[in-house]
């Protein structure tokens, strides 16, 4: 069970991650509405395929696969499912 | 969605027309009057890293994806690719300004890595959910993964909240060294893989290597033109980590032991990544910036851009930089470190990876696209044909650090896909 090894360190940073990112997508229920919105007539530009942040999936994979195995960090090139809403 | 932005010719203030009615088509119908569509894309990168003292690395990575609807909420997904990779580099690490004699010519080698991978989503109209299966196999290596994903937008699609979590349990193939006890020093390197993965063979054994990684993201449209993304990525390794073929000169003895590294690692990184839109020139930027640190004390910090824009009503120019700097494993020396001072520990390593390095990257594409929205006699949605060039160059701190003989990358990469 690899869990139990969780550095001191990096723990709480990991909690940290998950927890604010939920107690924000939670908090949002509370929020205006018309403050937060961009109404869907707005969304012309985020459909464009140059506003997708993971727009080519293959593309991406095919990045990641020469930059990971020549460095020593991973991360940063999003989560599937991310993206403007527009779908 | 991927659509297009339609003819400059219908005026600049309507850059973005056709994407608005379909935005709001998308967002507003029920997922049952979505049409069927199937997609198929094809892509083959050539990735070459040239030495100065042999003939470097070539790999060459073909991927063929295919994917359709099933039915008005269900997307089926599958995919096949392959690495071939051939060149050589030393078997030993070690120093390379001392003239040591152990340090031999690289040796020739060249492998074929297969993966299969499939996947089945859910989507309504404001969540999906994924599960997916891969495997991969080569000669010393194989893997079997599982992913779960889930996306939910919430607040009127303007917020997007992803998980994603992936489960490897990989089988590594090693050179059977149950007979050494706690003498790390004795470690035999594999020294080929035609006995991999056959019980009979005594010579080798199957170390096994589990990896669960786990992304959040969420991503903020913030303003007609900026979407906002925050994210981070865990992983916990179990297992096998070294390049079993790999030994490091160690010490004045000029021991050659096989590298030897920790067989747990926690890696930590979180992004935040800006898309903003240049309606008035057709273009769009995008900035990422990461934070990465480990449980072997590898600190990192990444920052990209990349921009795109449109040119005619056809052709789609990006362009990417990216800097990466990195710190070293706490048991990492270079070769001549290992050399005259011993391992630091137990552990020691010749991965560039691990090594206090930085790294530029910089390159182009150039696409073609099709997108016959009104010809009811076209047989396709959308067609993409494109081609990629980046130059990857690294810079090493030591003259004496793994594969300081390779100083730069050429990625070149084409690619086919098709919407129907």
């Amino acid at each position: 069970m690899p869990y139990r090894y969780i550095s001191k360190r990096l723990g709480p940073l990991l909690a940290l991650v998950v927890v604010g990112l939920g107690l924000f997508a939670l908090s949002l229920g509370g929020c205006s509405t018309a403050r937060w919105t961009v109404k869907p007539h707005q969304r012309e530009l985020l459909a464009d395929r140059i506003m997708q942040p993971d727009g080519n999936a293959q593309e991406t994979a095919a990045d990641d696969h020469v930059l990971s195995n020549r460095e020593g960090a991973i991360g940063g090139s999003g989560t599937s499912g991310g993206g403007c809403g527009c779908n | 969605m991927r659509l297009q932005l339609r003819s400059p010719r219908r005026g600049t203030a309507a850059l973005f027309g056709v994407c608005e009615l379909l935005a709001l088509a998308a967002v507003t119908l029920p997922s049952a009057t979505a049409r069927a569509t199937q997609d198929a894309a094809a892509r083959v990168t050539f990735f070459r890293e040239p030495s100065k003292e042999n003939n470097g690395i070539n790999v060459v990575h073909p991927q063929l994806d295919l994917g359709t609807t099933l039915g008005p909420d269900f997307h089926f997904a599958a995919g096949y690719e392959v690495d071939i990779v051939s060149g050589a580099t030393p078997a030993v690490f070690g120093p390379r300004t001392t003239g040591v004699d152990v340090v031999t010519a690289a040796t020739k080698f060249s492998d074929t890595r297969h993966q299969v991978h499939g996947a089945l989503a859910y989507q309504r109209p404001t969540s999906s959910v994924a599960l997916g299966y891969s495997y991969g196999w080569e000669s010393d290596y194989r893997s079997s993964a599982i992913t779960g994903s889930t996306s939910s937008d919430l607040l009127d699609h303007n917020f997007t909240l992803a998980l994603s979590y992936t489960h490897n349990f990989d089988s590594v193939c090693d050179a059977n060294n149950s007979n050494i006890g706690d003498q790390l020093l004795d470690l035999k390197p594999l020294g080929r893989s035609d006995h991999c993965f056959k019980s009979a063979e005594t010579d080798v054994a199957t170390r096994k290597l589990a990896i669960d990684t786990f992304q959040p993201s969420l991503s903020w449209t913030a303003t007609p033109k900026l979407l906002l993304q925050l994210g981070s990525t865990i992983q916990i390794l179990d297992g096998f980590q070294s390049n079993p073929y790999r030994s490091v000169l160690v010490g004045m003895q000029h021991r050659t032991p096989q590298e030897h590294m920790p067989e747990y690692r926690q890696r930590y990184a979180v992004y935040a990544r800006a898309i903003y839109a240049l309606p008035a020139v057709r273009a769009s930027g995008l900035f990422m910036a990461r934070l990465y640190q480990d449980s072997w004390a590898v600190q990192a910090a990444t920052g990209e851009i990349v921009l795109n824009k449109y040119f005619g009503s056809s052709l789609l120019v990006t362009l990417r930089g990216r800097y990466h700097l990195q710190g070293g494993a706490s048991f990492y020396r270079d070769g001549k470190g290992y050399l005259e001072l011993g391992p630091g520990g137990k552990y020691w390593t010749g991965d560039r990876e691990l090594s206090p390095m930085s790294n530029y990257l910089t390159g182009g594409k150039v696409a073609f696209l099709r997108r016959p929205e009104q010809e009811k006699t076209s047989w396709f949605v959308e067609m993409e044909l494109s081609a990629k060039y980046e130059l990857l160059l690294y810079h090493l701190d030591s003259p004496d650090a793994p594969n300081a003989d390779r100083t730069k990358a050429h990625i070149f990469q084409v690619a086919f896909s098709l919407r129907f």
